[in-house]
C-alpha cells in the first residue's frame, strides 16, 4: 500500500512545486519590503503557466526581477532565481516539502528594497513550450555588476527540486 | 442553527487555483450569477488556499437561508485521501441573493486581501486568529453581512 501512496505523491509533485513556487515568491516579495498585491492580481495566470510548464518539463527556472523605476538605464536592483531540477531526487521517497527557512535566509542576506520598487516574474522556458494565456515573451535585465549567490533547495517533490539563488551587487 | 462542513482536497492533488474552483463547484453552478462572483475572486481565493489559511480555519458560507457551511482545505499527503471523501452539497447554497462568504487570512496578508475584495461586497476577510468567528473587527464584513457563529448555541443538543 505504501507503494501506491508513493506513486501518487510523485504524480502530484508538479502541482506541489507549482503552488509552492508562487508561495515562495510571495514570501520573497513581502520579506523584501514590497507589496504582494501585484503577485496576487496575477496569481491565476502565473500558477497556470508554472504548472503547465513543470508538467511538460519546459520550465527551466522561475525568476523574480526587482526593478527601481527611478534608476536611469538598467533599473534592475535585485533578482531571485528558482532553478528547476527534474532529476533532483531521483531515488528519493517522494516526500513533498517546502523549506521556508531557505527563503527566509535569502531574505535576511539580501535585505529589503524601497517600497517604490516594482517587480516582475519571468519563466525561463525551454524551446517548444506550450503557450499559456496571459504570458508574453520578454528578455531578462542585464545582471552585469551583480554576483549570483546560491542558497540551496527550497522546494522538493518526487524527482522535482527548485534551487534558490539571488543576485547581490558586486562589492556590496 | 445548523452547520454543514466539507473538506476539499488541495495541494498537491490540486493547484491552489484548481482548489478554489473546486470550492466554487461546490457552491454554485457554472452559469449562475453567484458563480461569476466566485470566479471574480479566484486570485484572492487561490492565494489564501496556497498559504493554507483555509486548512487552519474554514471558508464560511452564509446562505440567504439555510444551514451555514464551513469549507476546509486539506493539504499534503492527507489531500490524496481527502479527495476520495469529497461530497457535494444537497443543494446550491448561493442560489438566492443575500449570501455572504467569510475568507480566512493571515495577518501579513489582511490589508492586501481586504483591498482586493473592495468591489466584491459578498466577500469578507477575517484574521485566521479569529478562528470561526467571522466578521469581527472587519469593517467590510460589518458593512455587508456580519457572520457570528455562536459556539455555545451549536453545542446544545
Amino acid at each position: 500500500m505504501s507503494t501506491a501512496v508513493h506513486v501518487n505523491v510523485i504524480t502530484y509533485a508538479h502541482t506541489h512545486v507549482a503552488t509552492n513556487l508562487l508561495r515562495s515568491l510571495k514570501q520573497l516579495i513581502q520579506g523584501s519590503g514590497l507589496s504582494a498585491a501585484k503577485l496576487m492580481d496575477d496569481w491565476v495566470v502565473l500558477e497556470l503557466g508554472v504548472s503547465t510548464w513543470l508538467q511538460s518539463r519546459h520550465l527551466r527556472g522561475l525568476v523574480l526581477e526587482v526593478l527601481d523605476p527611478t534608476r536611469q538605464g538598467n533599473d534592475l536592483v535585485g533578482r531571485f532565481d528558482f532553478d528547476i531540477d527534474y532529476g533532483y531526487y531521483a531515488d528519493g521517497d517522494g516526500d513533498l516539502w517546502l523549506d521556508a527557512d531557505t527563503v527566509g535566509f535569502v531574505i535576511r542576506k539580501n535585505g529589503s528594497y524601497p517600497s517604490r520598487c516594482a517587480y516582475r516574474v519571468i519563466a525561463d522556458t525551454a524551446p517548444g513550450y506550450p503557450r499559456v494565456d496571459g504570458w508574453s515573451e520578454t528578455t531578462f535585465r542585464s545582471t552585469a555588476g551583480f554576483v549570483r549567490q546560491t542558497a540551496g533547495a527550497a522546494i522538493g517533490g518526487g524527482s522535482l527540486g527548485a534551487n534558490l539563488s539571488y543576485y547581490a551587487r558586486t562589492g556590496s | 442553527m445548523s452547520v454543514i462542513a466539507r473538506r476539499i482536497a488541495a495541494v498537491p492533488v490540486r493547484t491552489s487555483v484548481e482548489t478554489w474552483r473546486a470550492i466554487a463547484d461546490l457552491l454554485a453552478p457554472t452559469t449562475s450569477a453567484a458563480r461569476q462572483q466566485l470566479d471574480a475572486v479566484t486570485n484572492v481565493g487561490a492565494m489564501l488556499v496556497a498559504e493554507e489559511y483555509t486548512a487552519l480555519t474554514p471558508v464560511i458560507v452564509q446562505p440567504a437561508s439555510g444551514a451555514r457551511i464551513r469549507i476546509y482545505t486539506v493539504h499534503g499527503e492527507d489531500a490524496i485521501d481527502a479527495q476520495a471523501y469529497e461530497q457535494p452539497l444537497a443543494s446550491w447554497p448561493l442560489d438566492q441573493p443575500g449570501w455572504a462568504i467569510s475568507l480566512p487570512c493571515g495577518a501579513v496578508d489582511l490589508d492586501e486581501v481586504r483591498a482586493a475584495l473592495v468591489g466584491h461586497p459578498a466577500f469578507a476577510v477575517r484574521d485566521v486568529a479569529d478562528g470561526i468567528e467571522a466578521g469581527q473587527g472587519d469593517p467590510q464584513a460589518a458593512g455587508a453581512a456580519a457572520l457570528i457563529i455562536d459556539l455555545e448555541e451549536m453545542s446544545r443538543p
